[in-house]
Parts: structure tokens; sequence; C-alpha cells
């Protein structure tokens, strides 16, 4: 399977396409979708096939939404592409991957602690995971751009 | 009150002629870990002055702190302090660790090295040049002889 071949299985569900940069091939899909994605993603290519590399989460306050960015790279071409979703921002709740792919536990903890978007289905998600204490305490998610910290 | 002067004179000499650094990054951007790792290669050749990395914190005789201090690495690095053997002294390496450097205000920042355990030697630059770290531990080495350093941590 080239990588042709490979990005068409991501094709299949965004809703957009474009290129972040040079060689960064961009999907905008629908959250709802993400977790259906990564399952067909195991069932074409298998664990070895791929790797999540990591998960970024952005703040949108303008347009009142939560920007989650999945990095994917395909093996072995280390064909790196971004799988982009938009959450709203008063409830951020998207279908955790940690059962599927193991990997996704320090994104998905880290972007919970700093952002506040709940992995539903992820048991390990907890405040003070890399927040200092007195922050988390308050109930701040500090990369919230209204935030205040 | 001699022998407690000569006990520490020996430790001073002990330590003058050999000692023993542990490294422990604080929260730093790896680039003045890359520096102190630089410093220790057979270019800069630091056993000449004795210097080399200590197989453990218990073994180590200075703390070599680089990066800005967090919250949560403060509490790991008095920990560390505190198991280190008398007397011992920490030099804080690049702006960061010496007083938070552009991290100073942040949410999740303590600032630098002093605000946890005491510093003898602050060693700036964003990196500092491994001759730089180098010049800073002769410069403790020195001060030791001299029996300048107040703090060893212990007294």
């Amino acid at each position: 399977m080239d990588v042709a071949e490979k990005l068409k299985l991501l094709e299949d569900f965004a809703l957009e396409k474009s290129v972040l940069k040079p060689n960064r091939k961009l999907f905008v899909v629908e959250p709802s979708y993400v977790r259906r994605i990564f399952e067909s993603l195991i069932e074409k290519l298998g664990h070895g096939g791929f790797y999540l590399s990591t998960i970024v989460g952005t703040d949108l306050k303008e347009e009142n939404k939560i920007r989650l960015d999945y990095y994917v790279v395909m093996l072995p071409e280390e064909e790196t592409v971004v799988i982009r979703t938009f959450l709203p921002r008063e409830n951020p709740v998207i279908d955790s991957l940690i059962d599927i792919i193991p990997g996704a536990l320090a994104g998905e903890c880290e972007t919970y602690d700093l952002l506040g978007v709940v992995f539903r289905g992820n048991p390990f998600l907890k405040r003070g995971f890399f927040v200092p204490t007195d922050v988390s305490e308050k109930g701040i998610y500090p990369l919230r751009k209204d935030s205040g910290v | 009150m001699m022998q407690e002067q000569k006990a520490r004179k020996t430790g001073y000499r002990i330590i003058r002629y050999s000692p023993w650094l542990v490294h422990f990054n604080t929260g730093a951007c790896n680039g003045c870990d890359i520096e102190v790792l630089a410093s220790i290669t057979p270019l800069y050749d630091p056993e000449r002055f004795g210097v080399k990395l200590s197989p453990s914190i218990r073994h180590g005789d200075i703390l070599v702190v680089t990066g800005a201090v967090t919250k949560k690495a403060a509490d790991r690095l008095k920990r560390l302090y505190d198991q280190m053997p008398c007397p011992k002294f920490v030099v804080a390496v690049g702006a960061c660790a010496i007083d938070g450097g552009v991290f100073s205000k942040s949410y999740s920042v303590v600032g630098g090295a002093d605000k946890v355990v005491p510093v003898a030697i602050y060693i700036p630059g964003c990196p500092p040049r491994p001759e730089a770290i180098l010049d800073g531990l002769v410069k403790l080495l020195t001060a030791l002889r001299e029996e300048e350093v107040q703090n060893n941590g212990c007294s």
C-alpha cells in the first residue's frame, strides 16, 4: 500500500483537506469520527503501520472553539499528517483513543490538564498531571485564553 | 570549634581535588544541558580539575542545576539536595536557573534555583559556553580554597 492509498483512508472521512506546510497534509474531520478514523487505520495498516505522534490542543476564544490536532505518522514512509477537529468551548468532549492506542495517554492527559478537553473513556484523566496543584485546585485551565494566569 | 574547622577544611580539600558533579534539569529547554554535557567532553577535558559526573546523587559534591525551577521540580530539587553528603554546593547554569529568565512570571515557575536551595555560583548565559561553565566550577574550587563560600549546606 503506497502513501496515496493510505491517505485515501483519511480522505473518506475528511470535511476538507489542505496543506499546513510542504509535506504536512491536513484533514479536518467531525469530532465524532476521530475514533472511527483511528479504528480504520489500525484495521487497514495495523499497529505497526502508523503511530500517533502527539495531540495538540489550541483555544480559539474568538470562534468559541477548541481545536484538536492529532499528528499521525505513517510508516515506513514517515509521512506526517494532521487530523484536525473542532470542539465547542463550553463542553469540549471527545472519545478517548487510549484503549486502542495506549500511546495517546500523555497527549490526552496533557490536553485535559491544560485545556479541559474531556476524553470520554480515559480513566487516567486528572488535574495536576502537568499543572502545579495551586493552579489546578482553583479549577483553572492555564492554556485557555481567559484563564488569567 | 577547632575540630569543626579542621573537619571542614579536610572536606573542602577532598572536594577541591575531585569534585563530582550531579546534573539536574529543573525545566530547561535543553540548551544548557547540551552545554553542560559538552563541557565534560575530552575537548574541554574537565578531568584536569578532577571534575567528573557522579554515578548517584548520594556520591555528588556539586549539584549543577539548569533551567527555570518549576513548581513541580522544586520539590524534587530540594529532595535531591537533601540527599547529598556534606559539604555540598549548587551551581546555577544559565539565565533561567539564575532567576527564572524569560519564564520568571509564568504560573508554573517558582523562579531561580536560589529560591529552593542555596546557590554558590551563578553562571550566566543563554546558554553559557562550556568554557564559562568550567570557569564557574574552577572559580568555585578557588573560592573553596580561600574558604570564601559561606553556605556549604551543612553548618
